[in-house]
């Protein structure tokens, strides 16, 4: 007998895009439970973020992965409505004023997606003010700024500074990722985490967010 | 051959010269007309400005038509070398490029397929514009793609690198460059995510364009060893901060003997060939090496790259290029910690010959105080006992 959760997970971690969205339609119609499924599709991306750490997966496997991810979700996610799903809280995720390279953030939005977060992804190019609306607006409990080179380091202040002045930034962590970042950047920019690549982004944001539940 | 010329080359040989060679990398347009003294024409201005970038939208098809973007882009080359030159580094990387059109005041097209966004520095100069996005999403596309500006590449290399090996070739060891590999001039034109899936789904698609790319790569080189030029470097950005872009079995299977062809055809020209990847390379390293490279550059800091394993591990197939750090240390580092690095570079690295310092990259808020510490570090630290 197939045992289609378990397809699920390997559809997610053998990223068969193709092959993900009919897996999901044939388990729910035998009647699998949709939360079943979405903890196979999060054990998935858990296997493929450990054969990323190991060295056997790449960037481009994550690529895939992240997107048989998101047209699984677009198939679970309304018949998840009326379930209780673990509430992690909205992040703010975008690449900052200056920079549009998008596929490290992109990335990231996918995976804290894929692991529950609310996830507002306000896209490339981005000014502070639209990072301090969209915090004010979803309530978010932390913010994802990407930043590929060094002259657009500056916009990441412009973040931190626009979200003091509207005393918001106590509130939020903020996290930065991208070639150009270091801990000692994180550190002298004032911000609370550097990531080095999504998955070390999930780690940093579900920390984030315990420490909030905890505070809270 | 003068004396800067021997130290490159031996570098280049993994012989050791009388001190570890310099290079400098690709200066962006202001720190070119600090180094000259020029007085920037802040023509970028025109394109921020609300009123004159209505006049350039309009004007966009005159402007790309006129040729005035590669007298630009000849003119930007040219003085790239000369800053190189009064800079007195003994190798220049010099980039030519004259590939861009403009669509509008705020967007631009490259003759390959990509769109980008108009940069204006500080100082009102167009900088390197920002990819976007890729134009070419199907086989169609690529077929239907107008490729006659890309096969005139050659012959405007020829031209410019003919003036500027009659003016700087005895003076610096020129390193020529016309932008984009293989691997990017396949993936950017589609952007990544196409591309990954095309992996799968498309692979005529691709081999068509690496084809086509390999075949071009190799009238470049053929154009610039006319010109004179001794050096290539193939710029290709396959790794990642986290590692290579994707399974480096699959860079093998795709890229590997167009790779290996170009290489042969440079060596074949007497001209040295060296590769430069972002991103942590070190899985890719031997397979550089197996490709025939000369040398790796960029050996970035930030990527986790260290000097001291890239020399374990392809030291004695391959010369290293750059590790000098462009987010801190050529940025805002004081005197010390410049030469520090210079120091520690050239104690990972230096050893036996095979090194030559550079910057990983560059960008427009790099500092030239920095790198002038840079260079003098390198007369302090990497002159070898003969």
């Amino acid at each position: 007998m197939r045992d289609l959760v378990q397809e699920v997970t390997n559809g997610v971690v053998e990223h068969e895009r193709e092959q993900i969205v009919p897996l999901l339609r044939e388990a729910l119609d035998g009647g699998t439970e949709p939360a079943a499924l979405l903890q196979a599709m999060t054990e998935g991306m858990g296997k493929v973020g450990e054969l990323f750490q190991e060295g056997e997966y790449f960037l481009a496997d994550l690529v895939l992965a992240a997107e048989a991810m998101k047209e699984g979700l677009a198939v679970l996610e309304p018949v998840l409505a009326g379930e209780s799903r673990e509430e992690k809280g909205a992040v703010v995720v975008c690449t900052v004023k200056g920079d549009i390279h998008d596929i490290g953030k992109n990335l990231v939005a996918s995976m804290l997606g894929s692991v529950g977060f609310h996830v507002v992804d306000l896209g490339v190019d981005v000014h502070e003010d639209k990072v301090v609306a969209a915090v004010r607006e979803h309530r978010a409990v932390a913010v994802a700024l990407s930043v590929l080179m060094t002259p657009m380091v500056p916009s990441v202040s412009a973040v931190v500074s626009a979200l003091t002045a509207a005393g918001l930034r106590d509130g939020v962590k903020i996290a930065i990722g991208g070639a150009c970042t270091t801990p000692e950047l994180a550190t002298k920019l004032g911000v609370d985490a550097m990531g080095r690549d999504p998955f070390e982004a999930v780690e940093i944001f579900e920390s984030f967010s315990k420490a909030a539940a905890s505070t809270s | 051959m003068s004396a800067r010329h021997e130290r490159v080359l031996a570098a280049l040989e993994r012989r050791q010269p009388d001190r570890v060679p310099t290079m400098d990398v690709m200066e962006e347009i202001s720190n070119i007309y600090a180094i000259l003294e020029k007085r920037p024409t802040p023509l970028g201005f025109l394109f921020t400005n609300r009123h004159t970038s209505k006049v350039i939208d309009l004007a966009c098809p005159l402007i790309n038509r006129s040729g005035v973007m590669d007298a630009e882009m000849d003119r930007f080359s040219y003085d790239r070398t000369a800053a190189a030159v009064k800079m007195g580094y003994d190798a220049a990387w010099v980039m030519h490029v004259p590939i861009w059109q403009f669509r509008d005041s705020k967007t631009v097209e490259d003759i390959y397929g990509r769109q980008y966004d108009v940069v204006v520095d500080d100082q009102g100069n167009l900088a390197t514009p920002m990819y976007r996005k890729g134009l070419i999403t199907s086989l169609d596309d690529w077929r239907s793609w107008d490729k006659r500006a890309i096969l005139e590449m050659p012959q405007k290399a020829n031209k410019v690198f003919s003036r500027i090996m009659r003016d700087f070739g005895d003076e610096i060891f020129v390193l020529s460059s016309f932008l984009y590999g293989l691997f990017e001039n396949t993936w950017m034109p589609m952007g990544f995510e196409r591309y990954v899936r095309a992996l799968r789904t498309n692979k005529d698609l691709l081999r068509r364009m690496i084809r086509f790319y390999e075949d071009h790569y190799c009238m470049m080189l053929h154009a610039v060893a006319e010109a004179g030029v001794p050096a290539v470097v193939y710029t290709d950005d396959m790794g990642a901060r986290s590692g290579p872009m994707m399974n480096p079995r699959f860079f093998e299977e795709f890229y590997g003997p167009s790779l290996r062809r170009i290489v042969e055809t440079a060596h074949s020209l007497d001209m040295k060939i060296i590769i430069h990847s972002c991103g942590k390379v070190y899985k890719l390293l031997p397979w550089f090496a197996d490709c025939g490279f000369d040398g790796v550059h960029a050996l970035e800091p930030t990527a986790g790259v260290e000097l001291a394993v890239a020399k374990q591990m392809v030291g004695d197939r391959l010369c290293l290029l750059g590790n000098m750090d462009i987010t801190h240390i050529l940025v805002d580092a004081s005197k010390d910690e410049v030469f520090e690095a210079v120091r520690q570079s050239i104690e990972a690295a230096g050893q036996g010959g095979g090194y030559i310092i550079a910057p990983t990259n560059s960008h427009q808020t790099m500092s030239i105080q920095r790198l002038r510490w840079m260079l003098e570090a390198v007369e302090e630290y990497g002159v070898y006992e003969q």
